[in-house]
């Protein structure tokens, strides 16, 4: 905050002057930062006055995190949350890998088969909820279930079309040298469908991390969701506070995360294609 | 910004031979009716039951009253998200001003599983019509306004200096003649994104809340260990997304077909 006022002073008195179009320049790109400090004091001012109940400023979510921190319970919630997010991711990947290319590979059944893996995208997690508790139970497996049909499908779906699209001459050189099906699919197909399946990652990763909240909102009180869903009970909106932050700090990194893999993945595929 | 937006999504198939999908069906349904009859009936009944449950729930049942509440609780969130995206996309993708104030709280809120913040919401809104709406609303606001966006950031600059040798310098002559239509193609592929959320954010404020509509049908059904018709009330809702998505796709082609001219 004290960075952010020096800056504007130094804007103020220097603007005009070469080396004030930097100042302007920087002042420009603080912006964000500006933005943030206004926000944060007027939550502040607002939460103040506001019922207790129904808002906290963010010093009161500040004190919440340490406390929920401090005693235990938030480290627990996040571990239980990322515990069941990587083992959905994992599944989903390696599920949507090889369903995705058995369909790529075979185009009359990815015909017959994609119009229900449609419907499964289609249908809102959360309605599944009454099934998965019948098939499942309400604890880990039901929730790898939730997550895990979230992130399939882009991955799946991604994956046959980058399968469909792969380059026929490498196919072709691939087999005029003698290639078995298994080499052909290791050493072209799969290579050449990475681009495709990274972009669906992307798709995937905010439904997997969905999946987690939904599930553990909806089908099991654990993990951070459990906290955002039991402290609502008690209306404590500041814990409550606490826990969609974590989960939009997750999707925040998440997110960057794999921009930056389908980016440096789609370069691949720019020079593969020259 | 911008990392998501759709356009038109390339056709699967252009012609679709009936063979495989009468296979696949008849597989698919064939083993899931056998199964009904052989396994447990509660946690899958054969097909034939969801189906004269979808009957009964249908006619004189209380699946059209909560279809109807549904589809009220979505025209309300989905209207309101299309007027408030598109007129904040316009707004973040012409003004850098705004752009790099407002744009770093949507990115952070749009990575936000928006989920999370149901309970919130209907401490803040209420149990009511209100907070239900505001649910929907979230649900479709992100991909409408990002798509605004970067159809409006995107205009093409050689047409606006030619409108402006033509004379229409002011704002609203710009946007109406030149950036709007040039942005309308990723404008529509943002409502149809937009619409398919929307059914899913019905849904969760409907299960969420039990007061009605669709997904209180789902969670009592459940909650009574009716399977048959619990699937049978589950069916409409991929239908509604599915149908409205092909609306606004086909709403969206003929923009696009009008684009290309």
């Amino acid at each position: 905050m004290a960075m952010t006022t020096q800056r504007t002073e130094k804007a103020a008195t220097s603007a005009g002057t070469p080396a004030g179009r930097r100042v302007k320049a920087l002042l420009v790109t603080s912006l964000p930062l500006i933005a943030l400090v206004v926000l944060l004091v007027v939550w502040e001012v607002a939460g103040r006055m506001a019922n207790p109940i129904l808002f906290a400023p963010p010093s009161r979510v500040a004190d919440a995190f340490v406390e929920l921190t401090a005693s235990g319970r938030l480290p627990q919630a996040l571990f239980v949350s990322l515990q069941s997010l990587a083992a959905g991711f994992l599944l989903a990947l390696v599920t949507g890998l090889a369903i995705g290319v058995l369909l790529g590979l075979h185009p009359t059944l990815a015909r017959g088969v994609e119009p229900y893996i449609d419907a499964i995208y289609a249908t809102p997690r959360v309605v599944m909820i009454p099934l998965v508790i019948l098939w499942f139970g309400v604890g880990f497996w039901g929730r790898l279930f939730i997550i895990w049909i979230g992130g399939v499908v882009p991955i799946i779906l991604n994956t046959a079309i980058g399968v469909r699209n792969v380059r026929q001459d490498l196919v072709e050189v691939a087999e005029s040298f003698g290639a078995s099906e298994r080499q052909l699919v290791r050493h072209v197909i799969l290579p050449g469908a990475v681009p495709y399946v990274m972009a669906g990652l992307r798709i995937a990763a905010g439904r997997l991390l969905l999946g987690v909240v939904i599930a553990e909102i909806f089908l099991d009180l654990t993990g951070v969701g459990g906290i955002i869903q039991t402290e609502s009970a008690y209306f404590r909106t500041d814990n409550m506070l606490v826990g969609v932050l974590v989960f939009a700090a997750l999707g925040v990194v998440m997110m960057w995360a794999f921009d930056l893999l389908e980016k440096a993945f789609s370069g691949w595929k720019e020079r593969g294609a020259e | 910004m911008a990392t998501d937006v759709a356009v038109g999504r390339a056709r699967r198939f252009k012609t679709i031979p009936a063979g495989p999908h009468l296979l696949a069906a008849s597989v698919f349904f064939g083993s899931w009716e056998l199964y009904g009859h052989l396994g447990n009936p509660l946690l899958l009944p054969p097909v034939s039951a969801v189906v004269a449950g979808l009957f009964e729930i249908t006619f004189g049942g209380p699946l059209l009253p909560a279809l109807f509440s549904s589809l009220q609780l979505l025209f309300v969130g989905f209207g309101t998200a299309l007027l408030v995206g598109t007129l904040l996309g316009i707004l973040i993708g012409r003004y850098q001003l705004a752009n790099r104030v407002f744009g770093p709280f949507l990115n952070a809120m749009y990575a936000t599983p928006d989920i999370a913040l149901l309970p919130l919401i209907l401490l803040w809104f209420g149990f009511g019509m209100t907070g239900r709406v505001v649910v929907v609303f979230l649900a479709a606001f992100f991909p409408i306004m990002i798509n605004t966006y970067a159809g409006v950031r995107d205009a093409p600059r050689e047409l606006l200096e030619v409108a402006s040798s033509f004379g229409v310098d002011t704002e609203v002559g710009r946007l109406r003649r030149v950036i709007l239509p040039a942005a309308l193609p990723l404008i529509m592929a943002g409502y149809r994104l937009g619409i398919g959320r929307a059914v899913v954010g019905m849904a969760v404020a409907e299960v969420y809340l039990r007061l009605g509509g669709l997904g209180t049908l789902i969670v009592q059904y459940g909650a009574a260990f009716r399977t048959d018709l619990l699937i049978a009330s589950i069916l409409p809702l991929p239908l509604l997304g599915v149908g409205l998505t092909k609306v606004f796709e086909r709403i969206e082609n003929r923009f696009q077909y009008w684009r290309k001219l």
